[in-house]
C-alpha cells in the first residue's frame, strides 16, 4: 500500500499542545483550590485561622517573581523582534530570579520555624501554609524546567516555529505560578 | 515533547500494513512505548480487562465468606496462606477484598479501562485526527496507569497487606498507620497508586479535550461531533475539574500518616494512648474525597452513555431520538455533579438545610437522566433492530440504568438515606446503576469496536451466551442486596450472621454467591472470544456494521496517522440511518448533499438558502423519476 501523505499534514501543530498547557493550568488551579477550600472550611468550622505575621521573605519573593515575570515577558517579545541574544539574556535573568524565588521561600519557612510555627502543628491552618507553599515551589521547578528547555532549544537553534512554541508555553506556565502565587500569598494574608 | 511527535509523523510516507515487520518500528516502539493511540487504545482494554479479572476474583472471595462464613475452604489457605488461615479468609483480609475490588473496579476498570480504551481509539478516529494532540503525553499515561496498577497489586505481596479502610479510604480509619494492618504500609502504597492514577487520568483527560477541541477535521463542528466524543470530551472535563481536588486531599492525608500533622485527626484515644494531634476533622477528608467521588461516577457512566447511544443507534437502523437533547442531559449531568457530593455525607451531621440543599441538586439529576432514558427507549422503539452482541449489552446498559437509577431517587432523599446510608441497599443501588450499567457499556464497545481495533471479529454465539448469563446473574447478584438493606444489613461487615435479626438474609447471600460464581464463569466465555478473536476471528470488512462515523473510513488495516491519503471532509450529522429516499439505510458521513439529492430534507441545509435552491430545482425536474421509484 503506497501513501502518500501531504506534506502540509505534518506541519508542526501548536495550537493543540499550548491548549495542553492550558488545561494542565487549570487542573492544577483547582488543585490548590482544594487546598485553599480545605482552610476556608477549617478556618470557618474552628473559628481561628494560622493566626500569624507572615515573615518578610514572602514579601520579597512575591516581588522577585512579579519581575520575574516581566522579564519572561521582556523575553518573549525580544524573541518576536527576532532579537535572540536578548531573549536568551532575558531568560538566563527570570532563571535567576526564579532561583532566589525558592531561597527567598526557604528563608520564610525558616522565619516561620523560629516562630515556632511548624509544620508539625495542631492548628492544621499552619501546617497548611508549608503545603501550599511547597507544592508552589514544585512548581517553580517545573517552571525553571520550561525556562531551560526554552534556553536549550534557542541555543541549539531549533525551527523558529518550535522556538516560538517553546517560549510560548514558558510563559503560559511561568505567569500562571506568578499569579498562582499571589493568590496563595493575598490568601494567606487575609486569612491571618 | 514536540520533538517526538514530529519525528513520528514523518514515518507515514513509507509506512506499510499490519503484520510486517518494519524497519523503523520496533517492538518496543511498536507494542511497548507505543505513541499510536490505537495501540495505546489496546494497552488499556487489555490491561483493565487483566484488572477487571483480578477484582472479579476478590468479589468472589470475600462473596464465599459471607455466603458460608461458618465453612472452610482449605484451598483457599492453598492459594492465601495466612491470609485464610485454615480455609477460611480472616477478618482483615476481608476488609482488604472489599477495599481493593472497589478500588480497582471504580478507578482502574470502569475510568481507565473504559476512558483510557474507548477515548483513546475513538477520538482521533471519530473527528478525523491524525493522532492525539500529544502522542507523548498519551504514551505516558499510559505507563502512570500501569505503574499504578502494579503498585495496587504489589499491596498484596507485602506482610500487613493492602489497605483495608473501604475505597473511600476515611480517616481517621486510613490516617493511623496501626489502626489495622492494612492501614500500614498497604495503605501507603495505595496512596502512591491513586496519585500515578490521578496523574494518569490528567494526562489522559487534558489530551482528549485538546484533541477534540482543536484537532476536528474539516466540517466536523462540535455538533456533527458523534454522541461518544461528546461524552468522552464531557467525561474528560469532569476529570480535570475533579481529580486534581482527590490529589490535594490525599497530599494531606499522606501528611497526616507520614509527618503527624493534624489535617483530619484530633480527639484519638488508640487503646491506652491518647495521641497528639488535634484540630483536625475527618468530615473535611469526606469533603474532599466526594468532591472528587460524585463527578467520579459520572466519569464511570458518561462514556458508557456515548457508547451505548452510538451502539443503539448504529444497530436500531435509526437516527439517535433527540441528539442535541442528549448532548444538553450529558451537559446537565455534567455540571450538576459537581454540586451534589453531599449527598455521600448526610449522616454526618450536616446541617439540614445544607443537606436539602444537597437533596434537591441530586434529584434535579435524575432529570436529565431520564431525558438519556427515554431517548434511548425512543430510538429503540420501531427500528429495525439488529441485536449483534454489542446491541444487547448498550441495552443492558439501559436496563441497568434504569433499575439501579430508580433507588438514586430514594437514597438522595436525606430523610431516606439515614436508614438506607452504609447498608446494601447502596451497595445494590451503585452496583446496578454505575458497576453494572457501565461494565456493561465497556464491553458493548469492545464487541462494536473489536474490528476497529484487531480487524477481525468476535464470535457471535459466543457473545450471546455471554451477554445472557452475565445479564440474568448480575441482575440476580444485585437485586436481592436491596431487600437486605432496607432490612438494615449494613455493608462490609464480615460476620453478619453474628447478629440474630440478619441471620435470615443467609440464603439469599448463597443465591448472590451462586450468581457472582456463574456470572465469573461467563466471563471466560468472553476473555476466551476476546484473545481466540485477535488472532483467529473472522477478518472484518471495512464498515462491517453499516455505521456513519468517520472511524469506519479508515482501512481495516490500522495505519499510524490512520488515513492513508488526506484525512476525510465531514458533510453531516452521523445519524442518518434508514434516510427516506436514500438507496442505503446509512449515509456516512463524509458523503456531501450533493450526492444524496434523493434524500434531503430541507433543515439538512441549516439556512443555506443557495443550496436550498439548488435542492428545489432539483426535486422539480426529478419528480416524476421519484413517483415510478
Amino acid at each position: 500500500m503506497v501513501h502518500t501523505l501531504q506534506q502540509q499534514e505534518f506541519k508542526f501543530d501548536a495550537k493543540p499542545k499550548k491548549f495542553v498547557v492550558w488545561l494542565f493550568v487549570v487542573s492544577s488551579t483547582i488543585m490548590f483550590g482544594g487546598w485553599t477550600s480545605y482552610y476556608i472550611v477549617f478556618a470557618a468550622s474552628k473559628g481561628k485561622g494560622h493566626g500569624l505575621v507572615l515573615p518578610d521573605a514572602f514579601m520579597y519573593s512575591t516581588a522577585v517573581l512579579v519581575v520575574s515575570s516581566v522579564t519572561l515577558f521582556l523575553a518573549s517579545r525580544a524573541l518576536r523582534n527576532g532579537n535572540k541574544k536578548s531573549q536568551q539574556l532575558f531568560l538566563w535573568i527570570t532563571f535567576a530570579l526564579g532561583l532566589i524565588f525558592a531561597y527567598l521561600q526557604f528563608q520564610g519557612w525558616t522565619g516561620l520555624y523560629r516562630s515556632g510555627a511548624v509544620l508539625i502543628n495542631n492548628n492544621a491552618a499552619i501546617s497548611l501554609i508549608y503545603v501550599v507553599s511547597g507544592f508552589h515551589l514544585l512548581h517553580i521547578f517545573a517552571g525553571i524546567c520550561f525556562i531551560l528547555n526554552t534556553l536549550i532549544g534557542s541555543y541549539k537553534e531549533i525551527p523558529t516555529e518550535k522556538a516560538v512554541y517553546r517560549q510560548e508555553i514558558t510563559s503560559i506556565f511561568w505567569h500562571f505560578i506568578d499569579i498562582l502565587w499571589i493568590y496563595l500569598y493575598v490568601f494567606l494574608l487575609l486569612n491571618s | 515533547m514536540s520533538t517526538i511527535s514530529l519525528q513520528d509523523t514523518h514515518h507515514h510516507d513509507n509506512h506499510d500494513d499490519h503484520g510486517h515487520e518494519h524497519h523503523q518500528d520496533t517492538f518496543l516502539t511498536k507494542y511497548v512505548f507505543s505513541q499510536d493511540h490505537k495501540m495505546i487504545a489496546k494497552q488499556f482494554l487489555i490491561t483493565g480487562i487483566i484488572m477487571a479479572v483480578i477484582a472479579m476474583g476478590l468479589s468472589i472471595l470475600f462473596r464465599l465468606q459471607l455466603a458460608w462464613p461458618d465453612k472452610s475452604f482449605p484451598i483457599l489457605e492453598t492459594f492465601l496462606g495466612k491470609w485464610a488461615e485454615g480455609g477460611r479468609i480472616r477478618p482483615d483480609f476481608y476488609l482488604a477484598l472489599v477495599t481493593i475490588h472497589g478500588t480497582i473496579m471504580v478507578f482502574f476498570v470502569l475510568t481507565a479501562g473504559l476512558s483510557g480504551t474507548f477515548s483513546n481509539l475513538l477520538i482521533p478516529l471519530q473527528v478525523g485526527a491524525r493522532d492525539m494532540a500529544s502522542p507523548f503525553l498519551n504514551m505516558l499515561s499510559y505507563w502512570f496507569f500501569f505503574t499504578a496498577c502494579v503498585i495496587m497489586m504489589g499491596s498484596f505481596f507485602i506482610q500487613t497487606g493492602p489497605a483495608s479502610a473501604g475505597w473511600t479510604v476515611y480517616p481517621p480509619l486510613s490516617a493511623i498507620p496501626k489502626a489495622i494492618p492494612g492501614s500500614g504500609l498497604g495503605m501507603t502504597m495505595w496512596l502512591i497508586s491513586m496519585v500515578l492514577f490521578v496523574a494518569s487520568s490528567l494526562m489522559g483527560g487534558i489530551n482528549y479535550v485538546s484533541t477534540i477541541l482543536n484537532m476536528r477535521t474539516k466540517g466536523m463542528d462540535l455538533w456533527k461531533m458523534p454522541l461518544t466524543i461528546w461524552a468522552f470530551f464531557l467525561t474528560a472535563i469532569l476529570g480535570i475539574l475533579s481529580f486534581p481536588v482527590l490529589v490535594a486531599g490525599v497530599v494531606l492525608l499522606v501528611f497526616d500518616r507520614s509527618f503527624g500533622t493534624s489535617f483530619y485527626l484530633s480527639d484519638i484515644v488508640f487503646g491506652t494512648q491518647i495521641l497528639p494531634n488535634e484540630g483536625g476533622s475527618p468530615i473535611l477528608w469526606q469533603h474532599l474525597f466526594w468532591f472528587l467521588g460524585h463527578p467520579e461516577v459520572y466519569i464511570v457512566i458518561m462514556p458508557a452513555m456515548g457508547i451505548s447511544s452510538e451502539i443503539i443507534s448504529v444497530n436500531s437502523r435509526k437516527p439517535i431520538f433527540g441528539y442535541h437533547a442528549m448532548i444538553y442531559s450529558l451537559i446537565g449531568i455534567t455540571v450538576l455533579s459537581f454540586i451534589v457530593w453531599g449527598h455521600h455525607m448526610f449522616v454526618t451531621g450536616m446541617n439540614p438545610l445544607l443537606g436539602g440543599v444537597f437533596m434537591i441538586t441530586t434529584l434535579i439529576i435524575a432529570v436529565p437522566s431520564a431525558v438519556k432514558t427515554f431517548n434511548w427507549l425512543a430510538t429503540l422503539w420501531r427500528g429495525n433492530i439488529r441485536f449483534t452482541p454489542a446491541m444487547l449489552f448498550a441495552i443492558g446498559m439501559v436496563s441497568f440504568f434504569i433499575s439501579g437509577g430508580l433507588t438514586g431517587i430514594w437514597l438522595g432523599n436525606a430523610a431516606l438515606d439515614i436508614n438506607l446510608h452504609d447498608t446494601y441497599f447502596v451497595v445494590a443501588h451503585f452496583h446496578l446503576v454505575m458497576g453494572s450499567a457501565a461494565i456493561f457499556g465497556m464491553l458493548a464497545g469492545v464487541y462494536h469496536w473489536f474490528p476497529r481495533m484487531f480487524g477481525r471479529l468476535m464470535d457471535k454465539k459466543l457473545g450471546y451466551l455471554h451477554f445472557w448469563i452475565t445479564f440474568t446473574c448480575a441482575y440476580l447478584v444485585f437485586f436481592p442486596l436491596h431487600f437486605l438493606g432496607l432490612d438494615g444489613v449494613p455493608r462490609r461487615y464480615y460476620a453478619f450472621t453474628e447478629f440474630a435479626f440478619m441471620e435470615k438474609w443467609l440464603t439469599v447471600n448463597v443465591l448472590v454467591t451462586w450468581s457472582a460464581i456463574i456470572a465469573g464463569l461467563a466471563q471466560v466465555a468472553f476473555l476466551f472470544n476476546f484473545f481466540y478473536s485477535i488472532f483467529k476471528g473472522k477478518k472484518s470488512s471495512q464498515n462491517p456494521w453499516g455505521a456513519n462515523t468517520l472511524e469506519w473510513t479508515a482501512p481495516v488495516e490500522r495505519l499510524h496517522g490512520n488515513w492513508p491519503g488526506e484525512i476525510p471532509t465531514v458533510y453531516r450529522w452521523p445519524y442518518d440511518y434508514s434516510k427516506p429516499g436514500a438507496e442505503e439505510d446509512f449515509i456516512p458521513q463524509t458523503v456531501p448533499f450533493s450526492q444524496t439529492m434523493s434524500s434531503n430534507l430541507p433543515h439538512d441545509f441549516e439556512g443555506n438558502t443557495e443550496a436550498e435552491k439548488i435542492q428545489a430545482e432539483w426535486e422539480l425536474n426529478n419528480k416524476p423519476a421519484k413517483d415510478t421509484e
